[in-house]
């Protein structure tokens, strides 16, 4: 019933980028955490989260977000978050995450 | 407030169904004349609200619902359960992301409500039709 979050990656120099599209909700939450999570773990480079077919995205998946920064730090690596569209830029700004995050147009 | 009408929609507790709660009040928000940005922040809250009540699930009821009052000036949209333990459910520790949320998009809020037949109620101000 829901509409899938489709995860795709590929590697850029020294880093890892996240191509998402679809909506990351309850139901695709855990899903985005494994793959986010492994690719930190594995990689252990800045990831890139490119949202630009990224139609959705509610608390759940924000907090999937917000720990994968935290352990992106541990390695003292960081998150950038790309193309998000204006909806969901906005929840970025509702609740202070966008200050946490490097967000790039 | 005269309400015109009522449209209700129940759902399992499970996570593949929220769509549907996000799909019903994008329609219904669209269908009374809301701008797209708004049907969006409407959808966005519903939903935060079905996932809480999701993660917590019910030991009694296999189904929540959605009431959505569509009002001359406002839609209100309310929820229900007969598991009455998930009312006043949200938490500003576990659940701080969900209420900013919430809060931030609807006008009104009442993560309590005060009417002993919903949870929960949110409304929603139709500008420039009242």
């Amino acid at each position: 019933m829901s509409e899938d979050l489709v995860i795709k990656n590929e590697c850029l120099n020294d880093k890892v980028i996240v191509i998402l599209s679809g909506e990351a909700d309850i139901y695709t939450s855990s899903q985005l955490k494994d793959k986010l999570y492994e690719l930190i773990d594995k990689n252990k480079t800045d990831i890139i989260i490119d949202c630009n077919e990224l139609s959705y995205i509610d608390s759940t998946g924000l907090g999937v977000f917000a720990g994968a920064l935290k352990k992106a730090g541990q390695y003292n690596k960081s998150i950038y978050i790309r193309g998000l569209k204006s909806n969901i830029k906005k929840l970025f700004t509702i609740t202070g995450l966008d200050r946490l995050f490097i967000i790039e147009e | 407030m005269e309400t015109t009408d009522i449209i209700e929609l129940s759902l399992p507790f499970k996570p593949e169904y929220v769509s549907i709660a996000r799909l019903t009040s994008s329609a219904v928000a669209s269908r009374i004349g809301f701008d797209i940005e708004t049907v969006e922040d409407i959808k966005v809250a519903v939903s935060e609200v079905c996932t809480k009540y999701i993660k917590k699930g019910s030991n009694c009821a296999n189904h929540y619902k959605l009431i959505f009052k569509v009002f001359k000036d406002c839609l209100e949209i309310s929820f229900d359960c007969q598991d009455k333990t998930l009312k006043c459910i949200f938490s500003q520790e576990d659940d701080g992301l969900a209420i900013s949320i919430i809060n931030a998009l609807m006008d009104e809020v009442k993560l309590c409500s005060e009417d002993e037949n919903y949870l929960l109620n949110m409304s929603k101000k139709l500008e420039g039709k009242v």
